[in-house]
């Protein structure tokens, strides 16, 4: 197996989950604290990497950080370089393709939060920074790991949007998806399914996670119940 | 402030003066959003709310403090527990005393005890019975209104604060609070529609209905028609 891949796509995923986290948690709480066209339209613009295809996304991403482009130069001017075809292009491109992965849990577990606790915390002179690092993300902390594990593994399994953005460059954007490809291509199934295994190994861990979430609230209640 | 919400169309003024003052009224007459509106909670259509010169909202030059930054404490009629803290933890909360802990651990310890909740603090909220948790929302509100670091007392918004709790508790409790609330100098707005609860409380009296106020005095004034009609359908039952 590619160890080189390996290593790349696990640094790719860990700085996209770090990165979108701290994108995520006030963008989710932002839409989730109220309603509006502006909202919507925000919650739409999250949301569409999941029905683009993956090709269309690393399309326009590949040209906006291109040198045709006020942004595209603008980055170049910033990082020296084109970002196309780079690690710092890529992880814009991850971010920007597990942004609804991240977002949508958190939305959820944030509209599920009663307003009764966040007025209830106003009410005792909380600021809303306080009100929301205090009770309402101790509150979604299930959102938050399912949040986490998403992107994450989103990030492990992503192709198109890196074939198109990254290209195939050892070390610097060769991911183990597209490792994988490689490997069928050369008629190496061998070491393609030791590949497809890990690849197998992160969604099923990442699943496992997720679907043992409830439970383990479940014996934290029945714990909290027994105090008693 | 005039402001409508549901079916009711709320259009009342009135003056806080004394320690402790009830806004009383049938269900649906709008105490409650009275006292949502002073919090911070409801934004009135037109109106102006001011406290101690401050002024917390005025419709004509578009002013509205945020909850957070007004002089008010508050709790509502559900507990509003937080889930992941014990109850120690939940009284703490908005205690303002930063720079004295040693003081508000005192006085979470003399509040535990006014609202007979000792041996409690460790608790978590899910395990906790519906009238324990009532009185530490209560309870919370009293030490984060105590102990803010302010040299104008917060006013203290109290809704429904001692519904459903057994009688004899319940006067204990309203008495002993009373008279700590007046010792600490925190005004009181509370909301009930018990009669027994304003007489017990001696308290000034707003009586509201239908969104408009019928009349503003002491309890025995105000609800004397009220306590009229009690005591003659009791007697009426005795008889």
């Amino acid at each position: 197996m590619d160890l080189e891949a390996l290593w790349l796509t696990l640094r790719l995923a860990a700085a996209t989950t770090a990165i979108l986290l701290l994108i995520a948690l006030p963008l989710a709480w932002w839409i989730a604290s109220g309603r509006g066209i502006t909202r919507a339209l925000t919650q739409a613009a999250v949301a569409l990497p999941l029905v683009l295809p993956p090709t269309v996304l690393g399309f326009y991403l590949l040209v906006a950080m291109g040198p045709l482009t006020a942004p595209g130069r603008l980055l170049i001017r910033i990082f020296g370089h084109p970002l196309a075809f780079s690690f710092e292009g890529l992880l814009i491109g991850s971010i920007i393709y597990s942004t609804p992965f991240a977002v949508q849990p958190l939305v959820a577990g944030f509209e599920a939060v009663d307003r009764g606790y966040v007025e209830a915390a106003a009410g005792l002179g909380a600021s809303p920074a306080r009100v929301f690092f205090s009770v309402v993300l101790p509150m979604a902390r299930s959102s938050l790991l399912t949040s986490a594990v998403l992107a994450f593994t989103h990030t492990v399994g992503e192709f198109g949007v890196v074939l198109m953005l990254g290209g195939n460059i050892p070390g610097a954007t060769r991911t183990l998806s597209i490792s994988l490809y490689d490997l069928v291509q050369d008629s190496n199934y061998a070491a393609a399914n030791r590949t497809a295994l890990v690849l197998m190994g992160f969604a099923l861990a990442a699943l496992v996670v997720i679907y043992l979430l409830p439970s383990v609230r479940r014996n934290q209640g029945r714990q909290a119940d027994l105090v008693r | 402030m005039k402001h409508r919400v549901g079916g009711v169309s709320l259009n009342v003024a009135f003056t806080l003066a004394q320690p402790w003052t009830v806004l009383f009224g049938p269900s649906g007459s709008g105490k409650t959003t009275v006292l949502r509106a002073i919090a911070g909670f409801v934004r009135p259509e037109e109106g102006r709310i001011v406290k101690h010169g401050d002024v917390l909202m005025d419709s004509t030059t578009g002013e509205f403090v945020p909850p957070h930054q007004r002089l008010v404490r508050s709790a509502a009629q559900t507990a509003w527990l937080f889930p992941q803290q014990d109850v120690s933890s939940n009284l703490a909360y908005g205690s303002g005393w930063r720079s004295k802990p040693g003081d508000v651990a005192k006085i979470i310890q003399e509040v535990l005890s006014l609202f007979h909740l000792e041996g409690l603090g460790d608790r978590r909220p899910s395990a906790l019975s519906g009238g324990e948790k009532q009185r530490i929302a209560v309870a919370r509100a009293v030490v984060s209104a105590v102990t803010w670091d302010h040299a104008k007392p917060p006013l203290l918004l109290l809704d429904e604060p001692f519904t459903g709790l057994d009688a004899a508790l319940r006067d204990d409790l309203l008495l002993g609070l009373r008279q700590r609330l007046e010792e600490w100098r925190i005004p009181v707005l509370s909301v009930t529609h018990a009669l027994g609860e304003a007489f017990q409380l001696d308290a000034e009296v707003i009586k509201i209905a239908d969104g408009r106020v019928i009349e503003q005095g002491p309890v025995t004034n105000v609800l004397a028609e009220e306590r009229e009609r009690l005591l003659t359908s009791l007697r009426v039952v005795k008889g």
